[in-house]
């Protein structure tokens, strides 16, 4: 006889959906209620690929061995490490990533979430300008006018759109009258072909159209026939509908921030929301990825001050983009033990940046076997946070959610935190 | 999707090269054919994938291993790579073969 867990919220994307429906029989999972097929096959397929057992590499093979080996193993590691650096963190709970800190301190390695290649530059543009802040739920009761700018949420969030824009709100009773969606993108997505509007950007030019709509919103003048391939009659006429909005929701994603420009088209993306806001309630969210790298952030900039690209290696916290983050420290070969939790660099690093973690040792914790776990000095299995164990992850907007656990992990697999927390106390033990 | 990265959904996911209608016919390819797209980092074999909505001048190419081949480093200070946009050149490679992601690592 199966059981059905109610209320579950899924781990995979920034929009953490808390709606789930999990059934269980057998102690497999055979059924994920109202999930998308991200969701559903993340659900299904926890146990496909796993790491199996702990691992040490042995020539060109990995043997495997005991837990506290391999906890040994990375010890020494870090013990020794002069410059080590300490990945990944975006998909893991909130306790895991307060045990990574704890390592960082004591050793005086180098923290860095996956951030800094996804949201880094949202984070340096809020620095510069300030945070736009509001809930999804805000959104759906409120919006009458949602734009996605370089973000394809039918791809990445699937259920973004189903769950805060169609359907109807508190202000917003049919949706399909009352509230408009437009996506500004380099190329026509999914997600634009759903739109109300599509508007086709020319490619790293995104700062000219944000900057261009927000000389008009302003009620200047500009003296030529187009910007960044959209005609100025079409950027006029898109800065007034803005400026009559009720409630408006820009939502972006690593269109704006992985292209020419990075977090300066966040800064002018905010500078317009803000002149925006002279005239009618406009907000402004970023489209997080993975389920938990908004927590990261949260983790770590409330325990060091901090968002990413934080350096212990003075025995207290700095930060510096450019300086302390990964790809930069990577290209540069300055990094000589990596500690990547949670995340596959190898898989989605510049090459240069590859061949640097080509050379070191890896220490790796994950449930799943990936790219860098075929290249790592040691991998660890660990259990799937919201699946096989529990925790907090923060949601897109910054809404802390508690992650259930509906079933057990694979046999002599602990969550990610109980990992590090071996690893921290046995360095104690040999640093004192 | 969620399966695994050493899964062949993933390499059939990340090892493409979507390109618009014109662009098979200047160079004379079928979908799936292997196309070579070079940039100034260097040169990576994918598989060519039809996208019926995309327009001459832009092509894409999913992250993962076979877009960092091409992909520049530097992150001029924000800890950034510019992974949206690098100017390419596309070749059709009827005859050279797509390297697993094994391959390609070496």
């Amino acid at each position: 006889m199966g059981i059905s867990i109610p209320d579950v919220v899924c781990p995979f994307c920034g929009c953490l959906c808390d709606d789930l429906i999990i059934h269980v029989d057998n102690g497999r999972i055979i059924k994920n209620e109202h999930g998308c097929a991200i969701s559903k096959s993340k659900f299904l397929h926890h146990l496909d690929d796993r790491l199996e057992h702990p691992e040490i590499r042995d020539g060109d093979s990995h043997q495997t061995v005991e837990l506290k080996t391999a906890i040994s193993h990375c010890v020494d590691l870090l013990k020794n490490a002069r410059r080590p650096l300490i990945y990944g963190l975006s998909s893991v709970e909130n306790d895991a990533h307060r045990e990574a800190y704890k390592i960082a301190d004591l050793v005086g390695a180098i923290v860095d979430n996956t951030s800094s290649v996804c949201h880094g530059p949202t984070i340096l543009g809020t620095q510069e300008s300030g945070e736009a802040a509001g809930s999804l739920a805000e959104v759906k009761n409120r919006a009458d006018l949602v734009i996605y700018w370089g973000s394809n949420p039918q791809f990445a969030h699937p259920r973004h759109i189903s769950r805060f824009v169609k359907p109807p709100g508190e202000f917003i009773h049919d949706p399909r009258t009352d509230r408009e969606v437009w996506v500004f993108d380099i190329r026509k997505s999914i997600t634009a072909t759903l739109a109300d509007r599509f508007v086709k950007v020319e490619p790293g030019r995104d700062l000219e159209v944000l900057s261009a709509l927000r000389a008009l919103v302003r009620g200047h003048e500009i003296d030529v026939s187009e910007v960044g391939g959209v005609p100025i009659d079409t950027i006029r006429e898109l800065a007034e509908r803005m400026k009559s909005a009720k409630y408006g929701i820009l939502f972006f994603g690593l269109g704006l921030t992985q292209s020419h420009g990075r977090h300066h088209n966040v800064d002018a993306a905010i500078r317009l929301v803000q002149d925006l806001n002279s005239y009618t309630k406009w907000n402004m969210m970023s489209m997080r990825g993975h389920y938990n790298v908004a927590g990261a952030n949260k983790t770590l900039t409330w325990t060091t001050g901090y968002p990413f690209a934080v350096d212990f290696s003075r025995g207290f916290p700095r930060y510096q983009p450019g300086e302390y983050t990964a790809v930069d420290l990577l290209r540069r070969g300055e990094v000589d033990v990596l500690l990547n939790i949670g995340a596959d660099p190898v898989a989605h690093f510049p090459k240069v940046a590859v061949s640097h973690i080509r050379k070191i040792p890896v220490i790796n914790i994950d449930p799943k076997r990936n790219l860098t776990s075929l290249f790592a000095e040691v991998n660890i299995p660990t259990a799937i946070a919201g699946i096989e164990c529990d925790g907090a992850a923060v949601r897109m907007d910054g809404l802390p959610l508690y992650l259930k656990k509906v079933m057990n992990p694979p046999e002599g697999i602990i969550p990610d935190r109980e990992v590090l927390q071996m690893i921290y106390e046995q360095l104690e033990e040999v640093m004192q | 999707m969620e399966v695994g990265k050493l899964s062949p959904e993933y390499f059939e996911a990340v090892a493409v090269c979507e390109l618009d209608k014109t662009t098979f016919s200047v160079l004379d390819i079928e979908e799936g054919d292997p196309v070579r797209v070079e940039t100034i980092e260097g040169s990576v074999i994918v598989r060519s994938k039809l996208d019926r909505r995309a327009e001459p001048g832009v092509a894409f190419i999913p992250c993962g291993p076979y877009a960092n081949m091409i992909m520049n480093a530097d992150t001029e200070m924000t800890g950034m790579p510019r992974f949206k946009e690098m100017e390419a050149i596309i070749f059709a490679a009827k005859d050279e073969t797509i390297l697993s992601i094994e391959e390609l690592m070496e």
